[in-house]
């Protein structure tokens, strides 16, 4: 479906996103018990988000670590579902996900296939693309030998030259963008910037909002499962810049307190 | 700011867990190709390393089926030269291993993650055991290929029940499936569940007749016969006996009624498995 400017491509209205997760009970906490050593935990990772992304735009999710980030992509992504609200799309959404799908005993040139048809590329496209994709990877002979004989570099090359290679309406990033040696990330992420230009609609969520800043225009704040703030990316990595500032002082006076006592 | 048309996908909470059937299906219909490279590519790993490669294929059930036979023949003092119960030892033992790869593949497809796709991707879930059914049909039909010397050999001849073979092998597959589905799902939250499953499987062969006769049970009554018969291998086992072999004894059970009998809990089982599998899926991302 072609999108016009003007028009959203992501509408998130009142979501929330709860799991139940399975954690490993501690050895005071279980006691003598024999049998099950797990107990179930729920998680509240995302509480009434509300934002919409219009078509053609690229947003940074950007926040501290349990923000619900990752949650809010892998819910845009259709990897996990709502709890609550719901979220609307113009367009079908591709998570980079590098290795998705790859089998480690197949050669390189197999897994191509298999990661490609993950992606959700039909398979003319996979073959269309084949030869592009083993020469972005670059790893020479290595291609028709079983990926288990790979460096962890050159597995992350080809899995990188695999996800990059779709074309998809609404690109979801979520700190991908490492990926093998110095010399590949940069052409790693000029090549997620490729796609940024090519793809009509994007989301990037990153701990740098110095990388959100340059890959987006618009930012969400996520903070604990909610939105702190949503407008110009600028404004809001510059927020988010001051709030650590005043959480990393908060958090000095509090041991420094700690220490005297 | 205005958003003409209707969204291409809206993703929100359901009271039931299920999804928009419709729209499930659709997805998982694009997923076809990748269902049948998964399982190309889970063939070829099999035997990834091994001097034999895909001989394993037809080896693994054999082996299988010739111990059964020696032992057999050894407990009940029948002798080595009943080439048709080795037929039908043999013949038995593949279509077993058939049923009993889809569900051991098919709750290990969800449980291992399927290479980042329950955690990192959308596709719809139920095409991990469907591809898991792709690939133990698949070996089997290769199985069959080493089935047809031995059925001569054993002058099984040829005859009308044969017609039923390839719906019999839609119906296990079916049957394999929906069970697949069911403890895909308990395996996600029991993990004990793949552990007890070799077992499991290992004491419902015996249970059903895969390597003891159908006929064996026929006239006992309550309670061998009646338990025997609440058992969906026991239709299935003996409409594959029957299929292969042609009727052992005036007086066996029908092919049809056995036929029905099986068609019913595999359409059953599928249904269950299918819905329950979909309500609960979108968990396997944060389980597994």
């Amino acid at each position: 479906m072609s999108l016009q400017s003007g028009t959203d491509a992501i509408r998130i209205s009142d979501l929330s996103v709860s799991y139940s997760a399975v954690v490993e009970e501690t050895r005071e906490t279980r006691g003598r018990r024999l049998g099950r050593r797990t107990r179930k935990r729920d998680i509240q990772a995302l509480k009434e988000v509300s934002f919409n992304v219009p078509a053609g735009e690229a947003m940074g999710l950007i926040g501290g670590n349990g923000a619900g980030k990752s949650t809010l992509l892998k819910t845009i992504a259709g990897v996990l579902k709502p709890s609550d609200g719901q979220v609307d799309l113009w367009g079908r959404p591709h998570l980079l996900a590098p290795g998705m799908g790859f089998n480690s005993k197949l050669s390189g040139r197999e897994n191509v296939v298999l990661g490609g048809l993950a992606a959700g590329m039909p398979i003319d496209e996979v073959r269309e693309k084949q030869d592009s994709i083993i020469e972005f990877a670059d790893i020479g002979g290595f291609i028709d030998l079983p990926t288990t004989t790979y460096s962890s570099g050159m597995f992350s090359r080809l899995a990188f030259a695999v996800a990059t290679h779709v074309n998809p309406e609404i690109l979801l990033i979520d700190e991908a963008l490492s990926a093998g040696d110095a010399a590949f990330r940069d052409k790693a992420v000029s090549k997620v910037k490729e796609m940024c230009h090519q793809a009509q609609t994007i989301v990037v969520v990153s701990h740098s909002s110095a990388l959100v800043s340059e890959m987006a225009t618009h930012a969400v704040w996520l903070h604990r499962g909610r939105v702190k703030m949503v407008g110009e990316v600028r404004a809001v990595a510059d927020s988010y810049i001051e709030f650590q500032a005043k959480e990393r002082e908060t958090a000095q006076y509090d041991r420094s307190i700690a220490d005297r006592r | 700011m205005t958003t003409p048309d209707s969204p291409t996908i809206s993703r929100r909470a359901t009271r039931t867990g299920l999804p928009q059937l419709g729209h499930y299906l659709a997805e998982a219909y694009r997923y076809r190709t990748f269902a049948l490279f998964w399982s190309k590519a889970d063939i070829k790993a099999r035997n990834f390393e091994t001097v034999l490669g895909r001989l394993w294929h037809f080896l693994n059930p054999f082996l299988f089926g010739l111990i059964y036979f020696v032992f057999v023949g050894i407990l009940s003092g029948g002798g080595f030269s009943n080439t048709n119960r080795l037929a039908f030892i043999v013949g038995n033992l593949y279509v077993w291993t058939f049923f009993s790869t889809i569900i051991n593949t098919g709750v290990g497809s969800v449980q291992g993650g399927a290479g980042g796709i329950t955690a990192q991707s959308a596709i719809p879930r139920v095409v991990l055991p469907f591809a898991s059914t792709l690939t133990a049909g698949n070996l089997f039909l290769r199985s069959l290929i080493a089935y047809v010397p031995l059925h001569v050999v054993a002058s099984r001849g040829l005859h009308w029940e044969m017609l039923w073979l390839p719906f019999l092998f839609l119906m296990t597959g079916l049957f394999g499936l929906g069970l697949a589905l069911l403890l895909a799902v308990a395996n996600v939250y029991f993990r004990d569940v793949s552990r007890l499953l070799p077992h499991f499987l290992r004491l419902w062969l015996y249970l059903s007749p895969a390597i003891w006769a159908y006929t064996r049970v026929i006239g006992d009554g309550w309670p061998v016969e009646t338990l025997a018969r609440l058992n969906p291998m026991y239709s299935g086992m003996t409409a594959w006996t029957i299929a292969f072999g042609g009727p052992l004894a005036p007086g066996d059970p029908s092919m049809v009624g056995s036929i029905l009998v099986f068609s019913a809990w595999a359409v059953g089982t599928l249904l269950v498995g299918f819905f329950t599998f979909i309500s609960r899926e979108d968990e396997f991302a944060v389980r597994n």
